[in-house]
């Protein structure tokens, strides 16, 4: 039998190896900031991808979401991996003269305006001042593209409406149909599959929180043009980001990617 | 004063035939003044004498100037010159009765001015002499039996001054006519009086006298002389006018000028007239509206004191067709300026933006089709096909996608088809994508610099040229000064691409400044029927992501730019006519060019017309093929009626149906009187010039009766007009002796 002490040390053991086996592949996979293993503000290195390129990925840096223990805003989520992996993509697989990674935009500098496709992670985290909201509706109204991704459930989508409220009072957010444009600029993409982040390795679920639908919802202009892309209840950001990750499904990734690129084309045609 | 010292008009000197009446010969003349020259000469080297050598130069110049002049006159010059034989020719007599004859000064019109100088100072003087026949002329002439004004037809609504004088001389050849007498403000508004007509006048070899009646300037009256104006416009379109505006130029005069259909204005804004500046040509833009026929009404507004205020505006037709142009547009890569050209005309009503765009390789996406085969089999491999479109875009696609077959069609849609082509810049087009070795090469305005890195994503800023801001592409304002500021404000584009040499007949539209120098941005020029124009950008859409979303100017420019494109691109059947607007001109030319599906020329046609006036029956026309030119077919039609005309073309062949064209055209009556209606005394004097006749003030007829007698024209004789018994050789005479005893006298010796 076992005395007490061994009973203790084998709890111990068995705590340590619960606590540090997860945290040693989460950190794998996120290090101290971000899988480049780089902590900080990313908008202080000197990441810029080739300006001579037509399309550039820029990541919407809105100023709220920032968590504590991780040393960076939510919006930076599945940076830089997610913008390396899918710019090659894009590059790979289409027509598009694209930059390599992507830029950071904030929603106050002018700068927005030089880039008519932004991408926003994490907007269940986001909280857009009036003034920011203003700038947002503008950059939309003049002809911007605008696609959201990773937020899950209830509480995060009451979260991101509130700021899409301001944004856009009047508008209604709406699913998108099956005929739209969108889905079909390169892909023909019938099928409504829920694309999981990379808590779905260890969780074994598509889904996070109480979101089990997934939801392809957009806001249309006057012209019914798609300006801004929700996509709710998955995450295509972590499956750019892990497409060279074996664990994660392939076939997630390559649906991610084509999603990705229909947007980009849709905004770049309508 | 002339006749005073040389005893004959000068009409009579420059007919006649100068002669010496003597009969003895010109060498003895010759031989008899050398002879006493020389003898004078002799005596005043050898006798003596007090005067210096000067002085006996100059008095024996005088004296041998003396005795030559003497000798002439013994030879009896004189002029042998052709005159009409009293009573035996009629003279005509043509007055002016059109309704600028009715304008006048001091409450006496130019037809009385004109009545009261014929009765008083020239009919009396030919009664007796010759048989004057009257007429009172407008259109036609009309022979009235005196210009008392109860004689004299009404004031007629055109004057037609060259054919009514050739409609005279053809009446006349019964009669032995020895002159014209041709009194009128010289207001032509035929439209005919050229060089033809002015030919067959001079055939008849009749001098025809002009008297100028009316003043030559108006003071005070402005006059909207000219509205040049497309034909036909595209749905809402915007459409420029340039008027042509006239006033007196003595001083500065505010006016407005006015654009109206029916009685809501189009467009209105104030211009100044300035002195010193009597032709001043303005802009005036307005939205054609939705299709249909528009009838303008383009005005400026009259002075308060103006007399003549019928000048004051015109009338134009302008068809606004109902089809929606289609240009194709082929994109060899996702980018923005796509979808922000796209955005542009999407609800635009006249252009259709028909896309086809390489999304990956080999994979292209469609918008604007109308039906799903079109461009299914990606660009057009036929001229059939290509040629259904009005206009052609090819945007950053490199040339060998294109086949040689295909490059060949694209430019014959140019040449032969007539429509537009416009190259833009990109990665892949222009020279970086090998344009320069492509069939295309002769139809572009520039040359095209061959190398890759000739496109340049940096940002610059755009420049309006002396042209482009004449252009209607580049008017975001018709104020030039505020659509100048409205360029200079557009942020920088995204991009543009390196050009090489001009072609002689570009035209530079927009510029780019980049390193102290201005690049060429939008150049364009004429090639065979159509038009090429390369702009050298793909980055405008910084103009629409860089300026508030209320902001038209980028939509704008792309929607006018498109326009551009496609106004003037034929259909396959081209009805013109000679003019839109027949003020009192009821003869109406029609020309239809007739081409082929494949746009050659239609020699086999049968082309009918319908012209259906705004009341009454509609009547139909045979077109016959014009001389010379092949797939032409013309017909004439009066248009008798006032109002607008309805003129519908239909070309085909045995076989099929070719195409067809419709215009519509404004008969207008009873106003070209009103416009030039100061005198024109150019045109008369020219007139009389030509026929050997002359121009004549109103107050100086006094010699006009004694000139009409030197004519070659009617029954004449062969007259003698002795030249010696001028007063102006005595007064010569008597001249030469008083200056030599002028120089004897300065030299001490009287």
């Amino acid at each position: 039998m076992y005395s007490l002490k061994m009973r203790r040390l084998a709890a111990a053991g068995a705590a340590l190896v619960l606590f540090v086996v997860p945290a040693s592949q989460a950190f794998q996979f996120w290090g101290w900031g971000g899988r480049g293993g780089r902590g900080g503000d990313p908008r202080a290195w000197d990441f810029d991808p080739d300006p001579r390129a037509e399309f550039q990925f820029a990541r919407y840096a809105y100023g709220s979401g920032e968590w504590g223990g991780r040393r960076r805003g939510s919006w930076q989520t599945d940076w830089p991996d997610a913008e390396y992996h899918l710019t090659n993509g894009i590059e790979r697989l289409t027509a598009i003269d694209t930059a390599y990674g992507g830029k950071f935009v904030e929603p106050l500098n002018e700068e927005l305006f030089d880039y008519p496709w932004i991408y926003a992670v994490e907007v269940g985290r986001w909280h857009l001042s009036e003034v920011e909201a203003e700038r947002l509706r503008e950059y939309l109204l003049r002809g911007g593209f605008l696609m959201v991704d990773d937020f899950h459930g209830s509480y995060e989508w009451a979260s991101f409406l509130a700021s899409m409220q301001r944004v856009f009072p009047d508008r209604k957010i709406v699913e998108i149909p099956e005929n739209d444009p969108l889905l079909h600029t390169l892909y023909d993409l019938d099928q409504r599959t829920q694309i999981p982040g990379i808590q779905y390795l260890w969780s074994g679920q598509p889904y996070e929180e109480d979101g089990y639908t997934p939801h392809w919802r957009g806001i249309y202009d006057d012209e019914d043009r798609l300006m801004v892309a929700i996509n709710f209840n998955m995450d295509l950001g972590d499956a750019w980001e892990h497409a060279d990750l074996p664990e994660y499904p392939e076939n997630m990734t390559a649906l991610a990617y084509r999603f990705a690129i229909n947007y980009v084309i849709y905004a770049m045609t309508h | 004063m002339f006749e005073l010292f040389f005893k004959y008009p000068l009409a009579a000197f420059r007919k006649g035939e100068f002669l010496f009446a003597s009969g003895w010969p010109v060498w003895l003349l010759a031989a008899l003044a050398t002879l006493a020259c020389g003898a004078l000469l002799w005596r005043a080297r050898t006798a003596p004498s007090r005067l210096g050598t000067r002085a006996l130069g100059a008095v024996w110049a005088l004296q041998a100037a003396t005795a030559c002049l003497v000798l002439f006159m013994v030879w009896q010059p004189a002029l042998a010159i052709q005159s009409l034989k009293s009573r035996q020719n009629a003279v005509a007599v043509m007055l002016d009765t059109s309704r600028s004859m009715s304008f006048g000064v001091d409450g006496q019109s130019r037809l009385q001015q004109a009545a009261t100088a014929l009765g008083e100072r020239v009919l009396p003087a030919l009664e007796g002499k010759f048989r004057p026949l009257l007429y009172g002329f407008g259109g036609t002439p009309r022979r009235v039996e005196s210009i008392a004004p109860e004689d004299l037809p009404p004031p007629a609504p055109s004057s037609g001054v060259g054919e009514s004088v050739l409609s005279v001389l053809r009446e006349s050849t019964a009669v032995p006519l020895g002159a014209v007498l041709l009194a009128s403000d010289g207001s032509d508004n035929s439209g005919r009086f050229g060089r033809e007509l002015m030919a067959e006048i001079r055939k008849y070899n009749v001098p025809v006298h002009t008297i100028g009646v009316g003043r030559e300037r108006i003071p005070g009256d402005i006059e909207l002389a000219e509205v040049a104006v497309a034909a036909r416009a595209l749905p809402r379109s915007r459409v420029s006018a340039q008027l042509t505006l006239r006033h007196d130029g003595q001083q500065d005069r505010e006016t407005r000028v006015t654009v109206r259909d029916g009685s809501s204005v189009l467009a209105s804004q104030p211009v100044t007239l300035r002195a010193g500046e009597p032709v001043r040509r303005e802009w005036i833009d307005f939205g054609a509206g939705e299709s249909g026929v528009r009838d303008l009404a383009f005005s400026a507004a009259p002075l308060a004191d103006e007399e003549i205020t019928g000048n004051n505006a015109r009338r134009h037709v302008l068809d606004v067709p109902r089809r929606r142009r289609r240009i194709l547009y082929a994109e060899g890569e996702p980018r923005w300026q796509y979808k922000f050209m796209r955005r542009a005309v999407h609800k635009d009503a006249s252009v259709q933006l028909v896309t086809m765009l390489r999304t990956s390789t080999n994979k292209f996406y469609r918008q604007g089709v109308d039906t799903p085969e079109e461009l299914e089999d990606g660009f057009p491999d036929s001229e059939e096909a290509l040629f259904a479109y009005d206009a052609l875009i090819i945007g950053s696609f490199e040339a060998a996608f294109f086949t040689p077959k295909q490059q060949v069609a694209i430019r014959d849609f140019v040449s032969r088809r007539g429509g537009s082509l416009l190259m833009l810049a990109g990665p892949n087009g222009l020279g970086a994508g090998g344009w320069q070795n492509s069939e295309l090469v002769d139809a572009l305005p520039a040359a095209l610099a061959p190398d890759e890195s000739s496109f340049q994503r940096e940002k610059v800023k755009v420049e309006l040229t002396r042209q482009g801001r004449d252009s209607l592409i580049c008017r975001l304002d018709p104020d030039p000064q505020r659509n100048a500021t409205l360029w200079e404000e557009l942020p920088e584009l995204a991009d543009f691409q390196r050009l090489g040499a001009l072609k002689p007949a570009a035209v530079t539209l927009l510029g780019v400044r980049y390193d102290r120098d201005v690049l060429p941005l939008l150049v364009r020029q004429n090639y065979g029927r159509g038009r090429a124009a390369i702009f050298a950008t793909g980055g405008t859409w910084r103009w629409r992501m860089g300026l508030p979303s209320d902001d038209v100017r980028h939509d704008m420019f792309w929607r006018q730019f498109l326009r551009s494109l496609v106004a003037d691109t034929p259909g396959p059947v081209r009805l013109t006519s000679d003019r839109t607007n027949y003020a009192d001109v009821s003869r109406v030319r029609l020309r239809a060019e007739v081409r082929t599906k494949a746009y050659e020329p239609a020699g086999n046609a049968r082309v009918t017309v319908v012209v259906t006036p705004e009341e009454g029956a509609a009547q139909t026309l045979d077109l016959r093929p014009a001389a010379g030119e092949l797939g032409v077919y013309e017909t004439e039609f009066e248009a008798s009626a006032v109002g607008v005309y309805r003129v519908e073309a239909t070309a085909r062949t045995e076989r099929e149906r070719l195409g067809a064209d419709t215009l519509h055209l404004r008969r207008e009556g009873g106003v070209a009187e009103y416009f030039r209606p100061e005198r024109n005394a150019g045109l008369l004097a020219r007139l009389a010039e030509e026929t050997g006749g002359r121009y004549w003030e109103l107050d100086e007829l006094e010699g006009l009766p004694g000139e009409i007698r030197f004519s070659e024209a009617g029954i004449t004789a062969r007259e003698l007009l002795d030249l010696w018994d001028m007063p102006a050789l005595f007064l010569l005479l008597i001249a030469l002796r008083a200056a030599e005893w002028l120089v004897r006298r300065k030299a001490g010796i009287v």
